[in-house]
């Protein structure tokens, strides 16, 4: 008995191509085959975690529950999270040194600098990008800013809100800083409040043009490493949304393997002594 | 100053999304004035499955190149017939960059290309057939190299067989060899298709 109910719950290729297309659909993610392993097991674990006899039940289910509950439980899931703060740092030093400075010598109203960050993941580039601002950004003292970090893992939303991490998390946070921003629990490190209330956390699918129509007059936009899982006509999709989401001017940083040149020819090439962004055009509407 | 939390996304321009989202009115704001509502309206247009042949039409007259690349990112993601004939008939177009912008979409569509592609390689302008070939080099599909043998097994024009040849030595596998040879034989005056046989021969070769 026990061999039947595990043979029900393998996943056989054509079902392991049946979830790629519809998950590549709704999320713009796709999986190659190299990823049967870690989609399989996902999978598997929900299959019976949700009491479904094997792949075809949990389908149908998945596609058809009208709460989309399962579906966003399964995506948190499917979904890479790793960073950790002060990743990639020399864009943080472009954004206080040449991107900032520049976007507030253009600005005609008083009206807040608004960054976006997505994927927002743990909460590590945003509170990263806030504390990089406070120390040093002399701006801060003439700006109103928001920062706005999402994510499709709702799961991984509420642990950013939280703002508790690990010590491989903190490695390259200087002890001057992680004194003055963060407290000690055990092993774990707490980001403070003021920083915790500086950043409004939101979940966003990027392939669903209804959740990004919300999103405009940013005038900075953070999406790195997020643009490497999906594939060239999704990246496009995304470019485009960015496009609308920025101010003319606002400039996208990307992962240092991504490029916008090889995506879209609507952006600017920046090259900032600092790091390489691209731009909206002034003139764009 | 300081960080401040805005709990409502920013408002979105009402002058902007003056109409409301329905396909007839979405059709209707390809026309607006405004880029930028052409631009929602053509990404909008997705759930809207009549919408290919109006938005072939609006990417042959529109100025703003952000609202073309939407329009063609637009047409990608339907791939149905309508839009794959939109895109065919953009590849006769004067309009340069209307008819690279095309083929790109195109390559983007393996499927949906694939059951035309004979007939585009067939078709009575060089031009296109060209195109065709130029489409062939990025399109992941199975019948890649079959169809690159069958135009230099039959074409007459040298610059569709040279191009041809050119992906053949990227592509090309044992079946390609006695078809370039063939090739060879069939324009023995043309320098550059006795170069690009003689290279693309040696590819093969060595892989």
């Amino acid at each position: 008995m026990k061999t039947d109910v595990s043979k029900s719950k393998i996943i056989t290729a054509e079902d392991f191509e049946k979830f790629r297309e519809y998950f590549y659909r709704k999320t713009g993610i796709c999986f190659e085959p190299t990823k049967r392993y870690f989609v399989d097991k996902r999978l598997i674990d929900r299959i019976e975690a949700t009491g479904n006899h094997d792949f075809r039940s949990y389908f149908t289910m998945l596609r058809f529950e009208p709460s989309g509950e399962e579906m966003q439980h399964l995506t948190n899931l499917m979904t890479v999270n790793e960073t950790y703060f002060l990743r990639e740092e020399y864009q943080f030093q472009c954004l206080v040194d040449s991107i900032l400075p520049e976007i507030t010598a253009a600005k005609t109203d008083r009206k807040p600098i608004r960054i976006w960050c997505i994927p927002s993941s743990s909460g590590e580039e945003p509170y990263s990008i806030a504390m990089y601002l406070l120390e040093l950004w002399g701006g801060i003292n003439s700006w109103d800013v928001e920062i706005i970090s999402s994510d499709i893992d709702t799961g991984i939303l509420q642990k950013a809100r939280i703002g508790r991490y690990s010590a491989r998390s903190i490695q390259h946070v200087s002890p001057n800083w992680l004194n003055k921003y963060f407290t000690r629990i055990g092993d774990e490190y707490q980001i403070c409040d003021d920083l915790r209330n500086s950043v409004e956390f939101t979940r966003v699918n990027l392939s669903e043009s209804a959740d990004t129509r919300l999103y405009r007059n940013f005038d900075v936009i953070f999406c790195r490493n997020l643009l490497i899982y999906f594939d060239d006509l999704s990246r496009k999709e995304a470019a485009e949304s960015f496009y609308d989401a920025l101010k003319p001017g606002g400039c996208i940083c990307l992962g240092h393997s991504e490029s916008m040149s090889r995506i879209s020819s609507l952006y600017k090439v920046r090259k900032f002594p600092e790091a390489i962004v691209y731009q909206k055009p002034l003139e764009a509407r | 100053m300081a960080f401040i939390k805005n709990q409502t996304p920013e408002p979105i321009n009402q002058e902007e999304r003056k109409h409301e989202r329905d396909c007839p009115n979405l059709l209707a704001q390809l026309s607006d004035p405004n880029p930028t509502a052409r631009r929602w309206a053509a990404r909008d247009l997705i759930n809207c499955p009549q919408s290919a042949v109006p938005l072939v039409e609006r990417l042959k007259i529109e100025p703003d190149v952000s609202v073309r690349e939407v329009i063609l990112t637009t047409l990608t993601r339907m791939g149905d017939p309508d839009c794959v004939a939109g895109l065919v008939a953009c590849l006769n177009s004067e309009d340069a960059a209307l008819r690279n912008e095309a083929l790109e979409a195109m390559k983007q569509l393996p499927d949906e290309v694939a059951p035309i592609m004979r007939t585009l390689l067939a078709d009575p302008k060089s031009d296109v057939r060209i195109f065709a070939v130029n489409i062939l080099e990025s399109l992941r599909h199975p019948e890649v190299e079959s169809w690159l043998i069958e135009v230099i097994e039959n074409d007459q024009h040298v610059n569709v067989c040279g191009t041809s040849v050119d992906l053949l030595g990227e592509v090309g596998t044992e079946a390609s060899r006695k078809p370039l040879e063939r090739l060879k034989e069939r324009f023995k005056d043309e320098p550059y298709i006795q170069f690009a046989a003689d290279l693309a021969l040696r590819r093969i070769y060595e892989n």
